[in-house]
């Protein structure tokens, strides 16, 4: 067994297939390489195409990406048996102590993949705008309740006739004001945006506030109001106070 | 009954026991029963040997338990040649040492465990079924259904069958599975693990380790 003399902030990141989860990552990577020890472990489906691409992209020496092979079942290892990806974060934490934030990333699955707490301290869940403007508004507990989520290549909006600001906006109202992100890599703002979302995220798990929040498997739904505002919830949540009346939700 | 459940959270869903690299040296889909007997008649009777001896140095428990361990896990490494099988039965163990010592973290076998490094898997269903109270011949009958449904599975996995047919496969290696509880669960001699290597698995579990388009870690 190993002994793990550090541990890292173990983001994971989980999103439909071709949504730019390894584009993503490559990108943090990129802006924090430089101040921030890095690992990454990537889950792909059959290949390890997510782990090479990484690799020669340049942006983290090869030796800090590694591939862990799911069976087929990506949903699976990152959920109800996190053990392969576990090993593969206490190894790299051991062989490269000690490293500040490791990044997971899902094999692309559906809207219903999360990671279990277990796994991982926070988790970014990515949708694009190519994959459909409605897809926001489908929910899902990646959607409606990961860490933050990010509505990658906002600059393909225009060519496939999606409404940016509406998917946001759709996005947000998914989330009971948690946080979402339009992430260009045409967009320096948006770029960071991101990062300095990863650096508070890692501040807050060094300090201890930081508490892993699961997404769970159950989508939270929507309900309409009178005044056509609506507002969504999840019932597995009643048993901690929240608001329905605005935007703002006390968490446990 | 849990320690052979795909639903048990030791990383068991990522393994095909040895069948992804064996379909893609071309082993045809109908040999895949014939492939799970060799595997049983095998690289399992090996495990199971293994596991059976570490199961009663469990129980007896004598004060150096950590070296005693360590003796059947040389003895299962001595018999698999391949170091590809050495490092995912290993990597399998420790999936499985840390369910142990989440379920029983004050029995001196888990402390014992933590003081080995790289342990198979063998050893660690050994430690395991003396923990759940199970007997020999319930280890051994689990170890080889577990081989069986492994290989069932992941084939669903990798050809296109019809899973009926996957399940007819491991019922009828029920008898096989049986001859090794005979052969295997009154053993608690390192010298009587059995012995049998596989040439060609072992072969596979090495060009599988260095291949980079695959669905299982083995």
């Amino acid at each position: 067994m190993t002994i793990v003399g550090t541990r890292s902030l173990r983001l994971g990141v989980a999103g439909p297939v071709g949504t730019g989860k390894s584009s993503l990552i490559a990108m943090i990577c990129r802006e924090l390489a430089a101040e921030l020890n890095l690992g990454v472990i990537t889950n792909d489906i059959y290949t390890d195409e997510d782990a090479r691409f990484l690799r020669s992209a340049g942006v983290l020496d090869p030796e800090r990406i590694r591939a862990v092979e799911t069976g087929a079942c990506p949903h699976t290892a990152i959920r109800d048996d996190v053990t392969a990806n576990l090993l593969a974060v206490e190894d790299l934490e051991a062989d490269f102590a000690p490293l500040d934030v490791v990044l997971v990333e899902s094999g692309g699955d559906n809207l219903t993949a999360t990671f279990s707490p277990a796994l991982v301290d926070a988790q970014i869940f990515v949708l694009d705008v190519a994959g459909g403007g409605d897809v926001a508004r489908k929910g899902g507990p990646g959607i409606g309740r990961a860490d933050l989520l990010v509505v990658n290549k906002t600059d393909l909006g225009p060519y496939v006739g999606v409404d940016v600001p509406a998917m946001i906006a759709d996005g947000k109202a998914a989330r009971d004001g948690r946080p979402v992100l339009g992430v260009s890599r045409l967009d320096r703002e948006s770029i960071d945006a991101l990062t300095s979302w990863v650096r508070s995220v890692l501040a807050s798990f060094r300090s201890g506030t930081h508490v892993a929040v699961d997404p769970g498997p159950m989508a939270p739904h929507f309900h309409a109001t009178d005044e056509g505002q609506g507002y969504t919830h999840a019932h597995e949540h009643a048993d901690h106070p929240h608001q329905h009346a605005g935007p703002a939700t006390t968490r446990a | 009954m849990l320690l052979a459940d795909a639903r048990l959270p030791t990383g068991a869903h990522t393994q095909s026991a040895g069948l992804e690299p064996a379909i893609r040296a071309g082993l045809p889909a109908e040999s895949i029963p014939a492939y799970i007997r060799a595997r049983l008649r095998t690289v399992t009777m090996v495990e199971a040997g293994a596991a059976v001896v570490a199961r009663s140095r469990t129980l007896i428990g004598t004060t150096d338990l950590a070296a005693d361990l360590a003796e059947v896990d040389q003895a299962w490494r001595a018999r698999t040649v391949s170091p590809a099988m050495r490092e995912t039965a290993a990597l399998l163990g420790r999936g499985y040492a840390r369910l142990l010592s989440r379920m029983w973290p004050d029995a001196p076998a888990v402390a014992a465990l933590a003081t080995l490094r790289g342990t198979s898997r063998a050893v660690v269903l050994g430690v395991g079924a003396a923990l759940a109270g199970l007997s020999a011949s319930q280890l051994v009958r689990l170890i080889g259904y577990e081989e069986a449904q492994t290989v069932a599975a992941a084939a669903l996995k990798l050809e296109p069958l019809d899973p009926m047919d996957a399940t007819g496969w491991v019922i009828d290696v029920q008898p096989e599975i049986e001859r090794m509880v005979d052969e295997l669960s009154s053993i608690t001699d390192v010298a009587d693990i059995p012995a049998v290597g596989a040439p060609l698995i072992e072969q596979w579990a090495e060009i599988h380790a260095t291949t980079t388009q695959r669905l299982f870690r083995a």
